[in-house]
């Protein structure tokens, strides 16, 4: 009832949020190193101009929950061979050819279809539902213990997509079958107008290095626990208790990119931006939305509204009608995807040379700070005060931290605890004129 | 401990102050946005170049370019004062009991449910905002006296707004030594000290007060709430609604044949204008939930299951009930004809004069999605989120008998009350009108909008109100 999120770190012994601070302290610009946050695409096993390649595995493991727990799921692993959850992100571009191999361990048959692509062949055949088959499927499966199933597709429309089980789904997307599928524009990597676009259109460009997907699922570790032990599901008693970004739950959304400490949850959720100008930075962060889940996700960016531009693989525009708009909350649908653009503005350009807010800074003994903060001390972007002793602070150089959570506020919990589940942090860094030379943002 | 409402400074002079942020950097935000650092002009040039393609991307209004621009056009607005604390309220007393849960036996008469809630307390400054002693005292006393739906706040576009929040403490829970804070959910473009979550800036603890500072630059429908161990407080009742009025106010403008002063958004064409106003703030009431934080128990949030499910903090038929007033001897809510209702003040019947158009600002501080129907009447959804839905030439407003609103979500809602009657407004997924599971007979989010004759209302001087002539 009053986990705050320093007793949430302490359960997992400090090391989540620890590592995740470190690896944000030692972070540098997005353009001059590895990716640390944001879309990962998965490296395909064979490429051409007219053709791509992937081959997944499905495969049996183990995700952390922030509370200490350990879950048994089912994945799609990708070219490293090892269980992840969700599966690898899928970057391919319209036109070309895609083939996935799905390669099958579990005792279950399993398959995957691709909602949103058409005449999706499997083994060069049109791929059909067989509701008699049992489990009834969607697709073709690839046998249990040892199948293969190749599926091939055109995709035509870029936009964002997912894909998953199509074979018993309830059990077996629950369990963690599903992964992010980006289509991109047919030109994306040439560098023309389709570049950094997610329709190839110039309302739906963003920022180099200012991409995120964010897959939105939950469990039930009960389902999990009989799978795990060959027993009988209560579907009866469905009832999820952990909510998840990219099949991690808050803080663990924060860590980076294939943190060491979550070897099977290798997508971080934190989205990390730097403020809007019109020379320095002048496109928007896009973030594509997917809900693998059972019930409508009401997510909540805090600090700023998105512009909803995307659904469903389709551009909000008809002609030349815009029918994208403005959204405090972003509600996503169970198999929908919503794609958003924000830009974060420094409207009212709080200036700590002048202190226009001097008479708002509060005592730090006047107001509570939790024992872990991501709080500057300052109300200034750019400036950073220490915190009074025995605070912890994460803040590197003055920079703004907002919160991204489901609304519906019991799926911003992990079973039950405040400050976890379906939660994500946005970083917002100072100008990099406004850094300083003792307190870096890198 | 010290209580000053004035400041968030404290009197003392303890404690670590951080208001000495030293001129670190080798030149100020002003001087860079405006051509320092041998960026001369390219603020200027970037701004009227780039910005309207931010602005055809739909993404923000044209901004500020320079720090003199971003204060361009403030002026002085509302300072507010804010108390935080518990209380008791009253769901329908013949809901079926669920013992121990509803009702609860710890409620004094004729209460049943334990709340936590705001309460505004700014009739209690005077003109010029201090507090007297007496005031004070009374202040003190409102403590255990919460309120739900909290206080409809409403500001003006681009005013200097400051709102003070007192964490009174909790009268039922003394071992709970909870903060308190005000997040406004969707407020543009946050900066953290004034976003209300605790992890992110600062909380109120028992016994201070801080001061939240607004430039609010976009009109619509908002919503506040407290983000303090955010699935207990807000499940627990401190949700309020809160609206940014446009600057278009006071213009006069003709839209479908009718007459508008008065305006939900700086639509340009009067086409947001509107007679009346109501605001409906949907949440859900989970009594056990009430029930284990007043008796010191631990709840799994993920079993959630309410049990009733209230519009401005009430269940039908009490959302029919009259606004309630304040007592000024005591500070406090007069008693109401029915005393039950004194700390739930908010009305939810919906009064109007033949010919009228009425704004209904729908927001949702529940967990649950809610569809929103009303018989008889076409409603125009203009916005959704504090956003007009438009896009330069192209209007995204529809027509529609029921809007759907999912938990933290708004919508600005327009109904021509051009026929006489009585019209129900009601959540259309019908396992939430009812009260406690009460099959028998209709409860929960279900109210009335009754179209008088013309000129049998006044006009009104708040939202909710219904002044009768």
């Amino acid at each position: 009832m009053r986990t705050k999120l320093p007793r949430v770190i302490s359960r997992v012994g400090g090391a989540v949020l620890a590592g995740a601070v470190v690896a944000l302290m030692a972070a540098t610009p997005p353009a001059a190193q590895a990716v640390t946050d944001g879309v990962e695409c998965e490296t395909p096993t064979s490429a051409s101009d007219t053709a791509e390649s992937y081959v997944l595995t499905a495969k049996s493991g183990y995700v952390f929950t922030p509370d200490g727990n350990s879950i048994f799921m089912w994945g799609y692993a990708g070219s490293t061979g090892s269980f992840q959850l969700p599966g690898p992100t899928l970057c391919v571009t319209a036109g070309r050819t895609v083939s996935v191999t799905l390669k099958n361990t579990l005792p279950d048959p399993v398959s995957i279809v691709f909602p949103g692509q058409q005449q999706v062949t499997a083994d060069g055949q049109a791929d059909a539902a067989n509701l008699a088959a049992s489990p009834p499927t969607l697709a073709k499966p690839a046998a249990r213990t040892s199948g293969t199933v190749t599926y091939t597709f055109v995709p035509d429309k870029p936009g964002t997509y997912l894909y998953e089980s199509g074979t018993d789904q309830r059990k077996q997307v629950q369990m963690g079958l599903f992964g992010g599928l980006i289509v991109r524009p047919a030109n994306y990597a040439s560098g023309g107008a389709d570049a950094h676009t997610a329709y190839g259109t110039a309302a739906t460009r963003f920022g180099e290095g200012q991409e995120y997907l964010h897959i939105l699922s939950e469990v039930d570790p009960a389902v999990h626990l009989a799978v795990e032990k060959n027993r009988v599901v209560n579907w009866a008693g469905y009832r999820p208790r952990y909510f998840m970004i990219n099949g991690r739950s808050m803080p663990d959304t924060l860590a980076p990119n294939r943190a060491s400490y979550l070897p099977a949850q290798p997508y971080s959720a934190f989205v990390h931006v730097q403020p809007f100008d019109p020379t320095a930075n002048p496109d928007p962060a896009i973030i594509r939305y997917v809900n693998v889940g059972t019930v409508t996700y009401p997510f909540h960016p805090h600090g700023n509204s998105q512009r909803v531009v995307g659904r469903d693989g389709r551009p909000l525009q008809d002609g030349a009608a815009d029918l994208s708009y403005d959204k405090f909350l972003v509600n996503v649908g169970p198999g929908q995807t919503v794609d958003t653009l924000f830009s974060w503005t420094d409207v009212d350009m709080f200036d700590p040379i002048d202190n226009s807010l001097a008479e708002f800074v509060p005592n730090q003994a006047d107001v509570m700070t939790t024992g872990d903060t991501f709080y500057s001390q300052s109300p200034y972007l750019g400036s950073y005060a220490d915190p009074i002793q025995g605070v912890t602070s994460y803040n590197v150089c003055g920079e703004y931290y907002h919160v991204a959570h489901s609304h519906a506020l019991q799926q911003s919990t992990n079973y039950g605890a405040a400050m976890g589940g379906m939660m994500t942090l946005i970083r917002i860094d100072p100008p990099s004129a406004l850094q300083t030379v003792d307190k870096p943002c890198n | 401990m010290s209580r000053d409402t004035s400041t968030n400074r404290s009197t003392s002079d303890e404690g670590t102050a951080v208001n000495d942020t030293p001129a670190r950097r080798g030149v100020s935000r002003r001087s860079l946005l405006t051509g320092g650092l041998g960026m001369v002009g390219a603020g200027v040039v970037g701004a009227t170049v780039l910005q309207p393609q931010l602005a055809s991307a739909g993404l923000n209004d044209p901004r500020p370019a320079d720090v003199a621009a971003a204060k361009a056009g403030l002026t002085d607005g509302r300072t507010l004062h804010l108390a935080a604390t518990d209380g008791w309220v009253g769901m329908p007393t013949d809901a079926p009991a669920r013992a121990p849960f509803f009702p609860d036996a710890l409620a004094p008469s004729p209460f049943n449910t334990y709340v936590f809630g705001f309460r505004d307390v700014t009739h209690l400054h005077a003109a010029d905002g201090s507090i007297s002693d007496a005031n004070q005292a009374k202040l003190d006393a409102l403590k255990g006296h919460a309120q739900i739906s909290a206080p409809l706040l409403d500001f003006d576009e681009m005013t200097r707004v400051r709102v003070s929040l007192t964490n009174l403490g909790l009268a039922i829970r003394p071992d709970l030594t909870d903060g308190h804070t005000v997040h406004w959910h969707g407020f543009d473009n946050a900066i953290p000290l004034f976003d209300g979550v605790p992890e992110l800036s600062v909380a109120v603890p028992i016994g201070h007060t801080f001061t939240y500072y607004y430039q609010p630059r976009d009109a619509g429908t908002y919503m506040y709430h407290c983000h303090f161990e955010d699935v207990e407080h807000v499940q627990m009742g401190m949700t309020g609604m809160l609206f940014v009025r446009p600057k278009q106010n006071g213009t006069t403008k003709n839209h479908g044949g009718k007459t508008f002063s008065r305006f939900a958004y700086n639509d340009g064409d009067g086409s947001t204008g509107y007679h009346r106003e109501f605001a409906f703030m949907l949440t859900e009431l989970w009594s056990e939930a009430h029930y284990r934080d007043a008796h010191i128990q631990v709840n799994d949030w993920t079993d959630y299951a309410p049990s009733f499910w209230l519009l401005n903090g009430r269940a039908y038929p009490d959302t029919l009930a009259d606004n309630g007033s304040l007592d000024a001897g005591s500070g406090d809510f007069a008693v109401p004809a029915d005393e039950r209702l004194r700390y739930q003040p908010i009305s939810s019947l919906v009064e109007a004069n033949k010919g009228d158009r009425v704004l209904l600002r729908l927001s949702n501080l529940g967990y649950q999605q809610h569809a929103m129907t009303l018989d008889g009447l076409p409603m125009r959804v203009v916005a959704k989120d504090a956003g007009l839905l438009r896009n330069g030439g192209t209007d995204l407003s529809f027509l529609t008998n029921t809007v759907e609103i999912g938990p933290g979500e708004s919508r600005d809602v327009l109904v021509d009350t051009d026929t006489e009657g009585e019209f129900l407004l009601y959540d259309r997924n019908f396992s939430f009108l009812t009260n406690g599971g009460d099959s028998t007979q209709y409860g929960g989010q279900m109210t009335k909008v009754v179209v008088h004759p013309a000129g049998t209302l006044a006009p009104q001087s708040r939202a909710n109100e219904n002044p009768h002539a």
